[in-house]
């Protein structure tokens, strides 16, 4: 018989423990201090937060960011993607390119950003915009060419054209690749959406962390970090979700 | 079953070879071969020789280096009409993303048919198959067996004057392989359909052809074309004790090692 601890899900363990030590760590250790919340300071910041119209708007600020940049970036790297992976030369030369702009880190553009838009919500836009089109292009663009060569050729004895191909085989066929993807892209979203606040003076949580950094609300401050923990895994969680009802034959 | 002087597929003087990084492969050598309308033939030969790139040939999926292949007259370019195909590995020619319905539904797409004229068409060819049950399940849910039933459906849907085969049973268990070998000699002879099969396996060639090519040698040639008189209709154990059924696949069987 499983023992009642067995039962608990780990996640929920783990997340206990990483409390507990968060919260001993704050009260006790070398980083007990005014510039260090512990669990429960985080916790008594964010609910005081919580109650100020201030903190929604901002909140609504960078969802708006966020989920505006990861439409567009969806919208354009999608089918950007399918195109190049159905020709071999369109892949192996964008290949290289988009590699090398996946790996740059958003925050390194954001004074050219800035310089160029100006600190505003575009500006956070293009930012997330930047941070995921290249990847999520690219991971698309894979899925497309690892379609099984067997299906194509099936399709192909039986006349179906390249967009029944497309529409039938490939696509379906990327659908896992491409919402792993998403499923990054959406935390990249949130996190550059963020960061282009904070640094990069957009509108949104961000620029409210800073402020509340200033004026030496710590344990505000850490409870906005403590919300983004939240609503990212939210956010990561109801992808997972609805990658398992849409892309439901993955791994049968 | 001769009733038909036409011949569904003309090979030609057909050879073939690939470029590799080794240089130029020659797999096919000159092969000319006749398909009798409403004939079931098999091919035969050793692993490696060439089978399946001669089947690749006849499907339109790839071009000769030489000679030339018609189909109903027709020289080919492509994959022809009328052609309808079953590969071994059904896991990887069914979409498992659509249902079983769909999956046979799909080739339909462009032929005219009105959608109740589908669904009418899907609903058949799966009772045709003995499975009559299985249109809403997914092909990922079925038994290999099955899965391969469905690839046969899928090939009759489109009502094909030709079904080409490669190894198409090489992937299930012997008995589940007897039962498939009984349906496609039924749909043969349902629809009256020229058959060309791709095996490794003499006895069921010998089982089910009208003809058997024996392809050998590198590059492969047609070392023999063996007639199968055994009558139709055919059954497992009648026709597998049939005293030429002994002498048959042993003849094929020395073809195919080279021991004749
Ligand atoms: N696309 C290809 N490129 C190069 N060589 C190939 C290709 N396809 C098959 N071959 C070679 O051609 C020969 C015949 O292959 P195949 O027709 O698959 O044989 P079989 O079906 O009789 O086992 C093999 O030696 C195989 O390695
Ligand atoms: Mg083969």
């Amino acid at each position: 018989m499983k023992s009642a601890v067995s039962r608990i899900p780990a996640g929920v363990v783990t997340t206990v423990v990483a409390l507990l030590v968060w919260q001993l760590v704050g009260s006790f250790g070398p980083l007990h201090g005014d510039s260090f919340a512990s669990a429960s300071q985080a916790i008594t910041g964010l609910s005081s937060l919580a109650r100020q119209s201030d903190f929604w708007s901002a909140v609504a600020q960078t969802v708006e960011i966020a989920a505006i940049g990861f439409g567009i970036s969806v919208l354009i790297a999608v089918p950007l993607g399918v195109v190049i992976g159905l020709s071999r030369f369109a892949y192996r030369s964008t290949k290289f390119t988009f590699d090398f702009f996946k790996v740059i880190p958003p925050i390194v553009i954001i004074p050219i950003a800035i310089l160029a838009i100006g600190p505003t919500l575009e500006m956070g836009i293009f930012l997330v915009v930047f941070a995921n089109i290249f990847s999520v292009a690219i991971q698309t663009a894979y899925g497309v060419r690892d379609t099984d060569p067997v299906l194509l050729e099936t399709m192909k004895c039986y006349r179906m054209g390249t967009w029944s191909q497309i529409r039938y085989a490939r696509l379906p066929a990327a659908a896992s690749q491409i919402s792993v993807a998403l499923r990054l892209a959406a935390s990249a979203s949130l996190i550059v959406a963020v960061v282009a606040s904070l640094i990069g003076g957009a509108p949104g949580l961000g620029q409210l962390l800073g402020l509340l950094e200033n004026a030496g609300k710590t344990s505000q401050a850490y409870g906005v970090v403590l919300f983004l923990g939240i609503i990212g895994l939210l956010v990561s969680r109801a992808i997972v979700l609805a990658q398992r009802r849409v892309v439901f034959w993955s791994g049968k | 079953m001769e009733k038909s002087v036409n011949n569904a597929i003309t090979i030609d003087s057909v050879s073939m070879e690939y470029q590799t990084a080794g240089g130029t492969k020659r797999v096919l050598h000159d092969v000319s071969y006749q398909v009798s309308e409403g004939h079931f033939v098999s091919i035969v030969g050793p692993s490696g020789v060439g089978k399946t790139t001669l089947l690749r040939l006849l499907t339109g999926l790839a071009t000769p280096t030489n000679g030339s292949i018609a189909v109903r007259g027709q020289e080919l370019h492509g994959p022809p009409q009328g052609m309808a195909v079953v590969l071994q590995d059904y896991t990887r020619s069914l979409m498992p993303w659509l249902t079983v319905a769909k999956n046979i539904a799909l080739p339909l797409k462009r032929s005219g048919l009105s959608k109740s004229e589908v669904a009418e068409r899907v609903m058949s060819s799966l009772e045709e198959v003995g499975l009559s049950g299985s249109g809403r399940s997914y092909p990922w849910q079925l038994s290999g067996g099955m899965q391969q039933r469905v690839s046969i459906a899928r090939a009759i849907a489109s009502r094909p004057s030709i079904l080409v085969m490669d190894e198409p049973f090489a992937s299930v268990d012997a008995q589940t392989r007897f039962d498939l070998e009984d349906l496609v000699l039924k749909v043969r002879a349902d629809f009256d359909i020229t058959t060309l099969m791709v095996t490794h396996d003499i006895d069921e060639a010998v089982y089910l052809s009208d003809e058997i090519v024996v392809l050998r040698g590198s590059p492969a040639e047609v070392r023999e074309v063996v007639s199968i008189n055994i009558p139709f209709p055919r059954s497992q154990v009648a026709s597998r004790n049939d005293p030429q059924f002994a002498h048959l696949r042993t003849r094929v069987y020395a073809l195919v090692r080279g021991l004749e």
